[in-house]
């Protein structure tokens, strides 16, 4: 199937009824939980999947994309108007964002980064479209080793992007791939490290592993600190950007938009890497660099897209390789577990609607999320104003209710409170969670890949290096293991 | 103490703890892995990157933002009181059942965290069990534990 008879067989299947309801509560939710600090889309899509059990596969991965994207939509709002960030890839805009709200500009900041996001997120998808299928293809002849050294790379990637020491973010996926280790064992049918617990034998879920350690710990965090927060008094009058607005955001819109899409593609290659990255590039080719920082349309328009157009090349890897390249496509892999689908290059042979279905959807969420966030940031301002001693009750409310519906028991909810109490040390203690999350999930895959290889090479590691696509990537994989090992002098400068 | 050290040693004495337990399930060779072997490398794994840490914090000294408690300056206790609530959820949500356990956790959070007026709590409380109990029972017909009231 070509990609043009793909994408109206995916309108077909995204424009039914029931899944542009689940589209909209999706992106809804999505801008939502975007606006609310505090509550990122790995902890509402967690929180959220357990809701999705009783819908078909398409509806519940097009509601939980939708949510991805639209949080990248709703965390422009806090940025540009109290100056706090919804969630990471919207730090940046704080930045030039906050400053044009200041300066009476919020409309017009608000105004660009919808647009920006729009038309950085619309031409992800038709990157998409275009990149998958070939892709796909090729990804049929790959075999064990080749989706090994994939997995490493992709962690080997993450590690590397990860603030930090690498020895930090090498731990984290490390102790990851040893937490997807847990349960039985894919090949021997041994239980490992299960303490008899029955819940465990399936494996310790990504789920309540995420929501403790991404929202019960950013919990305990919040409520250490002052839970005061102001708005700053701007009255919006109008939301559209002037004519000279466009003109400085045209070309930061379009490059945001292909950086982030090739960053989304690449294992590691985050949202908010997307963003800041925008944000430099955009500094370094403006004529006024040194006024970045003091309100700046081309500060706000340049990161939203790329952090807009990122969440549209993270679902390549997804969905053709089967590989999750950051958490919340994790999270989405698991999602497509659970509901028997596997993804990776046989998805779009097999399962064509459900692939063109999920890339329809996201043609058709944006356009809501254009026509949505406008007249809604009003609403979006209102619920701001809700205290968060208030709002922070709810999250924990639905964390211990998402995580106890996951099986009707109380260990998952033992987990989730567990990996909560975790995340606040690692978050004390400067670790960072993503290679963690990562590695739980890419873990069993990742063993039972590197026992086939070694099987099918009788024992010999060179075997990853006879082959050529699997040399190449483990070589990548390599590269990037070693090179902050190395005493570069550079490195040494920032360090200090 | 210093927060790397201190980390890293605990890291350390996991990964061996994880090597030791990976030798019962059996590592196999290099060419027939068994179920042991890739807990053993991961586990491995842990201890060698936790022994660079450890040498790293060592030998970069002590760092100003690296000493002193790490919960010092901050309101520990509202998060010490959050922990209790939600362990509470795993005692109390099956004799009470969702509706009461939710109404009662919400007036605990209201009043003990950063306490709010009793019309604001009971108010907030009320509205947020209906509310999920509407939500997640009825709509989402989540299988939630009924208590003495029978729902």
């Amino acid at each position: 199937m070509d990609a043009i008879g793909g994408i109206l067989l995916g309108f077909q299947v995204a424009l039914q009824p029931i899944n542009l309801l689940f589209c909209f509560i999706g992106v809804l939710t999505g801008t939502l939980v975007g606006v609310l600090p505090g509550l990122g889309p790995v902890a509402a899509m967690s929180l959220l999947l357990p809701t999705t059990f009783h819908l078909t596969p398409v509806s519940a991965i097009i509601m939980l994309a939708g949510i991805y994207y639209g949080a990248m939509y709703g965390g422009s709002t806090t940025s540009i108007l109290i100056n706090i960030p919804g969630e990471a890839a919207s730090v940046v805009t704080c930045l030039d964002g906050y400053q044009m709200a200041r300066q009476g500009r919020a409309g017009p900041a608000l105004g660009i980064a919808a647009f920006g996001s729009f038309i950085a997120g619309t031409l992800s998808v038709i990157g998409l479209m275009l990149v998958a299928p070939p892709l796909a293809r090729t990804a049929l002849k790959f075999g064990a080793p080749e989706y090994f050294g994939l997995i490493l790379l992709g962690l080997t990637t993450v590690t590397f992007l990860v603030s930090g020491p690498m020895w930090k973010s090498l731990l984290m996926a490390a102790l990851g791939v040893f937490l997807g280790c847990v349960g039985m064992d894919v090949t021997g049918g041994t239980p490992r490290f299960t303490f008899e617990i029955m819940e465990l034998f399936d494996g310790i879920g990504i789920v309540p592993v995420a929501m403790g350690l991404f929202g019960i710990s950013e919990v305990f965090l919040n409520v250490e600190q002052s839970m005061d927060r102001s708005i700053f008094e701007t009255r919006i009058t109008s939301l559209l950007p002037t004519r000279s607005d466009w003109a400085s955001s045209w070309g930061p819109i379009l490059r945001g938009a292909v950086l982030g899409f090739f960053l989304g593609v690449l294992p590691g290659g985050n949202t908010a890497i997307a963003s800041f990255m925008s944000y430099a590039l955009e500094r370094r080719l403006s004529r006024q660099p040194e006024k970045f920082g003091t309100g700046m349309i081309a500060g706000v328009a340049g990161p939203e897209a790329a952090n807009n157009a990122a969440t549209g090349g993270a679902f390549i890897p997804l969905l053709t390789l089967g590989i999750p390249t950051t958490p919340v496509t994790a999270l989405l892999l698991g999602a497509l577990i659970i509901f028997g689908v596997q993804p990776g290059p046989r998805l779009l042979a097999e399962q064509p609607q459900l692939f063109w279905g999920i890339v329809a959807s996201m043609y058709l969420g944006n356009i809501m999320l254009l026509i949505l966030n406008l007249p809604l940031i009003g609403i979006w301002v209102r619920i701001l104003r809700v205290p968060y001693s208030i709002l922070f009750p709810l999250i924990l409310l639905f964390c211990l209710v998402g995580a106890f519906t996951l099986n009707n028991s109380m260990t998952e909810v033992g987990i989730m409170i567990l990996f909560g109490v975790i995340g606040y040390f690692f978050k004390k203690w400067q670790y960072e969670a993503a290679p963690l999350i990562l590695g739980l999930v890419l873990g069993p895959m990742m063993e039972l890949s590197f026992r086939q290889s070694l099987t099918m090479g009788d024992g010999n590691l060179l075997f990853f290096f006879q082959r050529p696509i699997s040399a190449t990537i483990m070589v990548c994989a390599l590269v990037l293991l070693v090179y902050p090992l190395i005493p570069w002098p550079w490195n040494r400068l920032t360090d200090e | 103490m210093n927060h790397d050290r201190l980390s890293s040693g605990l890291f350390f004495l996991l990964g061996l703890l994880i090597c030791l337990q990976s030798l019962a399930y059996r590592l196999g060779t290099m060419a027939a892995p068994e179920s042991g072997f890739m807990p053993f490398l991961s586990g491995a794994a842990i201890s060698l990157l936790a022994a660079i840490g450890f040498v790293r914090s060592c030998s970069q000294g002590w760092k100003a933002e690296n000493l002193g408690p790490i919960l010092k300056g901050h309101a520990w206790q509202r998060a010490l009181l959050t922990l209790a609530a939600l362990l509470g959820f795993l005692i109390l949500l099956k004799p009470l059942g969702f509706l009461l356990f939710t109404f009662f956790f919400m007036v605990f959070m209201l009043r003990a965290i950063v306490p709010h007026r009793w019309g604001v709590v009971i108010g907030v409380a009320l509205l947020s069990a209906v509310a999920s109990y509407l939500i997640f029972d009825i709509w989402l017909k989540a299988q939630l534990p009924k208590g003495p009231l029978g729902i």
